[in-house]
């Protein structure tokens, strides 16, 4: 039976190692141009199909801007650096480090969640200089970059789970998931619009509240309550993160 | 205490046994060699023992913790040198060291003592802060053993350490084996390389179709098979010697052409000697060398592999 300081002393290495696994993949991928692509111009791409055009004031887009910003850029590392790093049998190294499989899931999402942390202060600071947006509840606001992060983060870590040596097939699976969840969460098209089985699926999608949490942040309409996006989101990543767990356990059977 | 300890260790694959219950215990501070042909079970054996694969049978122990329940304590007592030199191309050595370093959880002071030690040891001091793309193959083999030291592990596992490598990274790799034997460090060597493992291991395991074929000492698994001794011979001019007229010679078994010079397998030395000379003066040849050799650890291994035809054949 393990006694609480060596519980204790086992988590703190733990994060420590998994604060290594994060920094590594800082070091090495955030340059990546697919890594830019995918995380930066592709929701800026997408942000200009929905606004040009529109007779929507484009300063109430700037929270939906922020949600997909997050959604793709955080879920932009992993499923490039986990087949690349399966490539070139790095990434045996942390399969075989003193550390958890929890705490390998954990040390790769936080990648992608400071990634995304970071890059949401674009759309932010766009919004606060070209529109003039306010944030009159900034707590609100950063519940959901930070949530809606490291829930899209540890989804990227899920889906890289997929025993392969090629980010593109990655990918392909991750966007037909991404996608799809733009037009029902209520991101540029309200849930009111949304057609009815759209409906079931923007509950069952974290970024529906992520969404709704970065919304309450800007002061406009919420769908629920902010601590009802809190656990919802809450509930996302630890399901997110048991499922991880369990697909590299079994893939690495 | 044994340094490793395998008990009945199986593995299954859906219908493929990988790992027949295989059994042995390495001692600290040997030397161990696993010899065998691909698809033997080697890197199965290897997976299950550094925790990164669970049997499907029996158990495992590093340093009497077991592999499945006490995994990650296990895993704090070893090193792994896997078969890629996995480092991270777009790091530099230094960089490298120190993650591994930190998933290891060294502390500041020692994982940079150490590492500036180990980029010494391993003639990598000058590259310290290169990115290691531009390393030969060879230095990146290096590095990837210095980051399997960097924790100053008890236990290493070395899965084919030299296997392509230029004679100057062969020989340093080699030395540190030989420093580290000597510092009490257990060793747990994967090789194709049998005249490394003769030179290097103290007892070696023979292992085919994910059975254990025999684990001895070198020097006693060749004496198990006294009758394999050969003549090596070089005759001149080497192009005029026809193999099957050497073949034909009283007591011979075998002939492989060895370079320049052809080894008559044969259990009696003395009588393929004379042959041999009467072949020459017969043929006009001019014998430039000739000896007599013992059963080398290669030819233990063939024969217990039945990689001669004789036994069960290699690999599943």
């Amino acid at each position: 039976m393990r006694s609480v300081s060596e519980y204790c002393t086992g988590v703190c290495t733990g994060f420590s190692a998994a604060w290594a696994i994060a920094r590594k993949d800082i070091l090495i991928y955030y340059a990546k141009p697919n890594i830019i692509v995918s995380g930066m111009l592709f929701p800026l791409f997408m942000f200009l199909a929905f606004a040009l055009g529109r007779p929507a004031d484009p300063a109430t887009m700037v929270p939906g801007l922020i949600a997909i910003t997050i959604l793709f850029s955080s879920s932009s590392i992993e499923p490039v650096s986990i087949p690349l790093e399966r490539r070139t049998k790095t990434f045996e190294r942390l399969l075989s480090a003193p550390i958890s499989l929890h705490m390998v899931v954990l040390g790769e999402s936080m990648s992608g969640f400071l990634y995304a942390c970071c890059i949401a202060l674009v759309p932010l600071a766009a919004g606060m200089v070209l529109f003039q947006t306010s944030l009159p509840d900034l707590p609100a606001l950063a519940a959901g970059i930070l949530l809606l992060s490291f829930c899209f983060a540890t989804m990227g870590t899920l889906f890289a789970a997929y025993p392969t040596e090629s980010p593109g097939d990655i990918m392909s699976m991750l966007n037909l998931v991404r996608l799809p969840l733009i037009f029902v969460s209520g991101v540029f098209v309200p849930m009111g619009q949304v057609p009815f089985p759209g409906q079931i699926i923007a509950y069952l999608s974290p970024l529906t509240y992520g969404n709704d949490l970065v919304q309450a942040g800007f002061g406009k309409a919420t769908l629920f309550h902010p601590a009802i996006d809190i656990a919802a989101l809450c509930i996302a990543i630890g399901i997110f993160q048991s499922l991880a767990n369990r697909l590299y356990h079994t893939f690495n059977e | 205490m044994h340094a490793i300890e395998a008990i009945s260790l199986e593995k299954r694959f859906g219908t493929i046994q990988a790992l027949a219950g295989i059994s042995f215990s390495v001692e600290e501070g040997e030397t161990f060699g696993f010899l065998g042909p691909n698809g033997a079970g080697k890197t199965t054996t290897i997976r299950i023992l550094t925790g990164m694969t669970e049997p499907t049978g029996g158990s495992g122990r590093i340093f009497g913790r077991d592999v499945v329940q006490e995994k990650i304590p296990a895993r704090r007592e070893i090193g792994i040198v896997h078969e890629t030199s996995n480092i991270y191309t777009d790091l530099s050595a230094w960089e490298n060291l120190m993650f591994t370093a930190r998933l290891y959880n060294v502390g500041k002071r020692e994982r940079e003592s150490r590492a500036l030690d180990l980029l010494s040891v391993f003639g990598l001091s000058g590259r310290k802060d290169d990115k290691t793309k531009g390393f030969s193959k060879g230095m990146k083999r290096r590095l990837t053993i210095a980051m399997g030291l960097i924790n100053n592990p008890r236990l290493l596992f070395l899965d084919e350490p030299t296997s392509g490598l230029d004679v100057q990274s062969n020989l340093i790799i080699r030395d540190v084996i030989r420093r580290l034997a000597g510092e009490g460090v257990t060793i747990f060597l994967t090789t194709h390389n049998i005249e490394e493992a003769n030179i290097l291991c103290d007892r070696v395991a023979i292992i085919n179709r994910g059975r254990i074929a025999a684990i001895d000492t070198p020097e006693r698994l060749k004496k198990t098979i006294q009758s394999v001794q050969s003549i090596e011979v070089a005759f001149d001019p080497p192009g005029a010697v026809r193999a099957e007229d050497l073949a034909g010679i009283d007591q011979v078994t075998g002939v492989r052409k060895m370079g320049d010079k052809i080894r008559l397998i044969t259990g009696d030395p003395p009588a393929v000697i004379v042959g041999v000379t009467d072949y020459a003066r017969r043929s006009g040849l001019r014998i430039i060398s000739i000896n007599t050799l013992g059963p080398s650890l290669e030819d233990v291994f063939i024969r217990l592999t039945g990689l001669d035809g004789e036994g069960g054949g290699g690999g599943p």
